[in-house]
C-alpha cells in the first residue's frame, strides 16, 4: 500500500457536512441532558459507570445495527434494515482498521477512511490488502442489497409485511434520496479507481466492465465529488429528517437503561423519543383506527412528526387516539407514544372543587373485601350479578363500594387530561376505601383497576376480578366444572397490554372451557373500539373498529367470546351477533 | 308453476297473496315459521281501536284461502333464487324448485333483541320484560303479574329500546312503539286502576289520525305519567324491584324510582331473511338494513331488479294499516308488471289469456258454490 495524495478538494462537501453534524449532535446531547431533571441526570451519571452501560451497548448493537425487533415482526423488513445499518457500520469500522493498518499517520483525518481508495494505491497485492478489499466490497454489497430492497419497498411494501407506509415530506425525501445515492456513487467511484487502487470482486469487477466502454480515468474525479456531495448533503439534511433516529436512538437506549422515563412534560427524554422515531410506519398497520376505520393519517407516526416539527393541531392529534398501546407494542424503537400524547392532553384547566359538591358524602362501609363494579359494570349488570354470586358462593364478606352508582374511578378524566378533577375523585374514593377496613379491593373493570393500581397509593392490594377468581379457585373457595364450551379470550387493553395481566384469565378459562388460540393474543390483543381514551371518534368509526375486531377474534368460530372488561363486552355485543360474555359469567355457569 | 312467489306470510304477505289470487294469479307463499300470520297473530289488541290481533290474522288467512289459488308452505325458507330470463327459479329449503314470473318480498321485521341493551337488565332481572312479552301476557288472558305472581303497584314503560340509538347501530325510529306504549299503559291501568304507570320517552311520536286522542286519554282518563327522559340504567334490589335512573329533562332533575315491572319498548330491525334475499336478488339495502325501493315516492314497491317487489315492514317500520295498504299496492304493481311489463309479446298474451281463463274459472267455481249453498239451505 502506498499513499497517492493526502488531500483533494472533493473532500470539502463531506467535511463541511461532517463538521456540521458533529456540532449539531454535541449541542443536542448537551441540551437534552440539561433538560433532564436533576435526579435523572444523577441516574444517567451512575448508569454510565455501571453494568448498565454494557446492557446498553448490547442493545444498541442488537437494535440499531441488527434490528432484531423488526426481524421478529417481519424477516424481510428486518433484513432490509440490517443490511443498510450493519453494512454501513462495517464499512466505517473496516475503513478505520484499514487506515490504522496501512497509514496510521492519517488517523486524524476524518475523511481518510471514507475516501481511502482514492488516496491509497496497492503496490503489489498483499494478502491483508486483498482480504480487506474483499471485506469492504462484501459490506458495500450488503448495503446495496438493502438499498435495493428499500427501493422495492416503495413500490410494494407488502413484501415486507406492511400494508401501509408513511407518507414522507420534503426533508425526509431529500435525506432518503441522498442516502440511497451515497452507496451506488461509492461503488462507481471505487470501480473507476479500481485500476489504480485495486479492489475486490465488486469494485474490480465493475471497474473492468466499465473500462470496456468508458474512460475510467476521466470519471474518477466526478464520481468522488458526487459521492462526497451525497454524503455532505445527507449530513445537512439529517436534522430535519427521520434519519436523526440513527444517532438519537443510541442516546435513547442509554437513557432508558438508566431508568429514565418521561415525566409530566415531553422535554428531555420525550424529545429524544421524538427524534428517535424513524417514521418506519409499523405503527400504521398496528393502529386499528387505520386498519379498520381508515384513519391512516391519525396514527402515531404522524402525531410524532407534528409534535417534533411543532406544526398543525397537535392537541387534536393527541386526542385522536384509543390509547390502547398497540403502537407502543409495535414500535421497534420502544417509544412510549401514549405517554407523549398524555403529556399533550394534560390540561391545566380545572373546574373548581365547588363543581363537585354533588358528590355524595363519604359513607362508611365496613367489610373484608370491597368490590368496585365501575360505571361500565353498571351498564352491563350481568357481570355485577355474576360477581355477587361468586362472592356469595365463596362465603366472602364483601360489600359493593359503588352500589348506588358511586364515584368515578377518575381514569376517564385522567385520560382526557383533566388530572386535577380526577384527583378529587381519587381522594373521595380513597377515603371510602380506607374507612372500610377492607383487606382487598376487587374491581370488575380494567380501566378502574389500572388507576387504582397506579395512582391511588392504597395500603391494600388491588385485584381485577380475573385475578381474584383465579385465587378463589386455587384456594378451592369455589369449585368449577368444565362447561364444554369452546371459547376465545379477548385481552382488554387496560388489563393486558397496559397492566400486564395475561395469565389469570387464561388459567381460569383452561379449567372451565376449551380455550382457543387466536392471532390476537396477549401483547397483540386488539382494542374493542369502545376505548374511553378517545373522546373524538364518531360512533360510525367506533363501530367499524368494533366489527373488525369481532371479525378477527371470531375467525375460529368459538361458541363464546370471553372478555374481562365490561366496556369490551358492551362494545363487542353491539358489533354483531356473536355471543360475548365476561369471564365472571362463564365462571358462574361453571359453578353449576 | 306459479305466477308469483310471496316470501313471508305475515300480514303483508297474506294481504298481497289474497289480492293477487283475486286477480287470477297462482301464488306461492313461503313462510319460515310453522304458521302464517307473522308477529300480528301473536299479539293481543291493535291500536288505535283495540281490534283483536289474532282475529284479524285469522280473518286474513281465511280470505287468502278463499279462492284456493294460494299455496302456503310453512316451515320453509328460500335456499336460493336465480333469474332465468323473464322468470325466477327458486329453490326452497325442502329441496323443491319452482319457477315464477315475479317475487314479492314481505319478510317484515325482527324485534330488537333487548339483551343487547344490557344496562336495562333484560334477561338478568326478573321483572324486566319487553312490549312483545307483555302483549303475549295480555293475549293469554291471565292477569299481568310480577315474576313472583304479585300484582304490580308501579310499572315503567321505556320507549326507544333499540330505536334511535346509535349505540346499538339503530338510527331509525321504529314508529309503532310510542303508540303501543300508550296503548299498553292504558291497558295496565284498565287492569289495575290504582297502579302507577310511567312512560319514559325521548319524543312522543303521535303521528297518526287517532293517536293524539289516545295520548290525551292516557293522561286524562287513565292518569299515565309521562316523563321526558331516557333511562340511564336499571338495578335490581333484593326484593326484586327495579331501581331505575333517568333524567327528567323537562324538570331538569335526576330521577330515581323503584318500580315493580319495567317494560322495554323493543323496536324493529330488518329481519335476517331480508338481508339474505337482498343478497341473492341483488336489491338495494339501506344502511339501517331495510330494503330500498327504486323510488320511495312513485314506485314504493319496485326494486331495481325487474320482477322483484317489496311490501310491508321489510322496507321500514310500518303500522298494521300502513302495511296492509302497502301490500295491496304491491299486488297492483305486480299485476301491472306481469301484464304490461313482459317484453316478449307472445308471453304477455299467453299470460293475459291464462288470466282471463282463470278469472272465468273462479267465477264459475264461486257460482257453483253459491248454487250448492242454496240447495243445502
Amino acid at each position: 500500500m502506498r499513499e497517492r495524495f493526502i488531500y483533494d478538494p472533493f473532500v470539502l462537501p463531506f467535511m463541511l457536512g461532517f463538521i456540521f453534524i458533529i456540532i449539531y449532535l454535541v449541542a443536542g446531547i448537551i441540551n437534552t441532558i440539561r433538560e433532564l431533571p436533576y435526579e435523572d441526570r444523577k441516574k444517567l451519571g451512575k448508569s454510565i459507570f455501571s453494568r448498565k452501560i454494557f446492557v446498553s451497548i448490547k442493545e444498541i448493537f442488537m437494535e440499531c445495527l441488527i434490528h432484531s425487533r423488526i426481524f421478529r415482526r417481519n424477516r424481510m423488513l428486518g433484513f432490509m434494515h440490517m443490511s443498510i445499518a450493519f453494512g454501513w457500520f462495517l464499512l466505517i469500522v473496516l475503513g478505520h482498521i484499514e487506515v490504522q493498518l496501512y497509514c496510521p499517520d492519517r488517523v486524524n483525518l476524518p475523511y481518510f477512511p471514507i475516501f481511502f481508495r482514492y488516496f491509497m494505491m496497492e503496490t503489489d497485492s498483499t494478502l491483508k490488502g486483498a482480504l480487506f478489499f474483499f471485506l469492504m466490497d462484501a459490506a458495500l454489497l450488503m448495503v446495496l442489497i438493502g438499498i435495493g430492497l428499500a427501493l422495492y419497498k416503495r413500490i410494494n411494501s407488502r413484501l415486507m409485511g406492511m400494508r401501509r407506509t408513511t407518507k414522507l415530506k420534503m426533508g425526509d425525501r431529500i435525506a432518503m434520496y441522498t442516502l440511497w445515492a451515497i452507496f451506488p456513487l461509492r461503488l462507481l467511484a471505487e470501480s473507476f479507481t479500481s485500476g489504480i487502487s485495486g479492489g475486490s470482486f465488486l469494485t474490480r469487477g465493475f471497474g473492468l466492465v466499465f473500462e470496456s466502454f468508458v474512460s475510467n480515468e476521466a470519471l474518477i474525479q466526478p464520481t468522488w465529488w458526487a459521492y462526497s456531495i451525497a454524503l455532505g448533503a445527507f449530513f445537512f439534511a439529517l436534522p430535519v429528517s427521520r434519519y436523526m433516529h440513527i444517532p438519537t436512538e443510541m442516546l435513547l437506549i442509554v437513557l432508558r437503561n438508566a431508568g429514565i422515563k418521561s415525566k409530566r412534560t415531553n422535554a428531555g427524554y420525550g424529545n429524544i423519543e421524538l427524534y428517535s422515531c424513524s417514521r418506519c410506519g409499523l405503527c400504521i398497520d398496528a393502529c386499528q383506527m387505520s386498519a379498520a376505520a381508515r384513519l391512516d393519517r391519525k396514527t402515531t407516526v404522524y402525531f410524532m412528526r407534528m409534535l417534533r416539527q411543532q406544526k398543525g393541531d397537535i392537541e387534536a392529534a393527541a386526542q385522536q387516539c384509543l390509547m390502547c398501546g398497540r403502537c407502543v407494542q409495535a414500535c421497534p424503537v420502544g417509544i412510549d407514544s401514549c405517554r407523549l400524547k398524555q403529556n399533550v392532553r394534560r390540561s391545566e384547566s380545572f373546574l373548581s372543587p365547588a363543581q363537585y359538591r354533588y358528590l355524595p358524602p363519604t359513607e362508611t362501609i365496613r367489610t373484608d373485601v370491597l368490590y368496585f363494579a365501575g360505571c361500565m359494570t353498571h351498564l352491563t349488570p350481568g357481570i355485577g350479578k355474576a360477581m355477587q354470586t361468586i362472592f356469595e358462593r365463596a362465603g366472602v364478606n364483601c360489600r359493593m363500594m359503588d352500589e348506588g352508582g358511586g364515584i368515578c374511578c377518575g381514569r376517564p378524566l385522567m385520560l382526557s387530561g383533566q388530572e386535577k378533577s380526577a384527583a378529587i375523585m381519587i381522594e373521595k374514593n380513597t377515603d371510602i376505601i380506607l374507612q372500610s377496613n377492607a383487606e382487598l379491593l376487587v374491581s370488575s373493570c380494567p380501566i378502574c383497576y389500572k388507576i387504582f393500581n397506579e395512582k391511588y397509593n392504597l395500603p391494600i392490594p388491588v385485584m381485577h376480578h380475573t385475578q381474584y377468581i383465579e385465587q378463589l379457585i386455587d384456594k378451592s373457595a369455589i369449585t368449577v366444572d368444565h362447561t364444554g364450551l369452546s371459547v376465545v379470550y379477548h385481552d382488554p387493553c387496560d388489563l393486558g397490554r397496559n397492566s400486564g395481566v395475561y395469565n389469570p384469565p387464561r388459567q381460569v378459562l383452561h379449567q372451565i372451557a376449551n380455550l382457543m388460540d387466536t392471532r390476537y393474543e396477549r401483547e397483540e390483543g386488539l382494542c374493542c373500539g369502545g376505548s374511553v381514551g378517545n373522546a373524538v371518534l364518531t360512533g360510525d368509526q367506533r363501530r367499524k373498529i368494533a366489527r373488525d375486531a369481532l371479525r378477527k377474534l371470531t375467525e375460529e368460530k368459538p361458541d363464546l367470546l370471553v372478555t374481562a372488561c365490561p366496556l369490551c363486552k358492551k362494545t363487542l355485543v353491539g358489533a354483531g351477533s356473536q355471543p360475548v360474555e365476561d369471564i365472571a359469567q362463564v365462571v358462574v355457569k361453571a359453578m353449576g | 308453476m306459479y305466477d308469483v312467489a310471496v316470501i313471508g306470510a305475515g300480514i303483508a304477505g297474506m294481504e298481497a297473496a289474497s289480492r293477487l289470487a283475486q286477480m287470477g294469479y297462482e301464488v306461492l307463499v313461503v313462510e319460515k315459521d310453522g304458521r302464517a300470520g307473522g308477529h300480528v297473530a301473536g299479539w293481543d289488541r291493535l291500536f288505535p281501536f283495540q281490534r283483536n290481533a289474532a282475529n284479524l290474522a285469522a280473518e286474513m288467512l281465511k280470505m287468502m284461502d278463499r279462492g284456493k289459488a294460494v299455496k302456503v308452505l310453512v316451515n320453509t325458507t328460500v335456499a336460493d333464487v336465480q333469474r332465468d330470463g323473464q322468470h325466477f327459479r327458486i329453490w326452497l329449503s325442502d329441496g323443491q324448485g319452482v319457477t315464477v314470473s315475479a317475487v314479492l318480498i314481505t319478510t317484515g321485521f325482527k324485534l330488537f333483541d333487548a339483551h343487547r341493551k344490557e344496562e336495562y337488565g333484560y334477561g338478568i332481572y326478573d321483572n324486566v320484560t319487553t312490549s312483545a312479552d307483555l302483549e303475549r301476557m295480555f293475549a293469554s288472558g291471565k292477569p299481568v303479574t310480577t315474576k313472583k305472581g304479585e300484582r304490580p303497584q308501579r310499572v315503567a314503560f321505556i320507549h326507544c329500546v333499540g330505536s334511535r340509538d346509535e349505540k346499538v347501530n339503530n338510527r331509525h325510529c321504529s314508529k309503532v312503539c310510542c303508540a303501543t306504549a300508550v296503548k299498553q299503559a292504558c291497558e295496565i291501568k284498565q287492569m289495575y286502576p290504582d297502579a302507577e304507570v310511567y312512560c319514559f320517552y325521548m319524543d312522543l311520536r303521535m303521528f297518526d289520525r287517532h293517536f293524539e286522542t289516545m295520548y290525551l286519554d292516557a293522561q286524562t282518563q287513565y292518569g299515565v305519567i309521562f316523563v321526558r327522559g331516557r333511562l340511564s340504567e336499571a338495578a335490581e334490589s333484593i326484593d326484586g324491584r327495579i331501581a331505575i335512573k333517568a333524567e327528567d329533562t323537562l324538570m331538569g332533575k335526576m330521577l330515581k324510582i323503584s318500580v315493580d315491572m319495567v317494560i322495554l319498548m323493543a323496536g324493529m330491525e330488518a329481519a335476517e331473511e331480508t338481508d339474505k334475499l337482498a343478497g341473492m336478488l341483488k336489491i338495494a339495502v339501506g344502511k339501517d338494513g331495510f330494503l330500498n325501493p327504486v323510488d320511495e315516492y312513485l314506485q314504493g314497491n319496485f326494486t331495481r331488479e325487474k320482477g322483484v317487489f317489496v311490501a310491508g315492514a321489510c322496507t321500514g317500520p310500518k303500522t298494521v294499516s300502513e302495511t296492509l295498504a302497502d301490500a295491496r299496492a304491491a299486488a297492483v304493481s305486480i299485476d301491472e308488471y306481469i301484464r304490461d311489463g313482459s317484453e316478449e309479446k307472445s308471453l304477455r298474451e299467453e299470460i293475459i289469456e291464462k288470466i282471463r281463463n282463470k278469472r272465468v274459472e273462479i267465477r264459475n267455481r264461486r257460482m257453483k258454490n253459491e248454487e250448492g249453498k242454496s240447495i243445502e239451505f
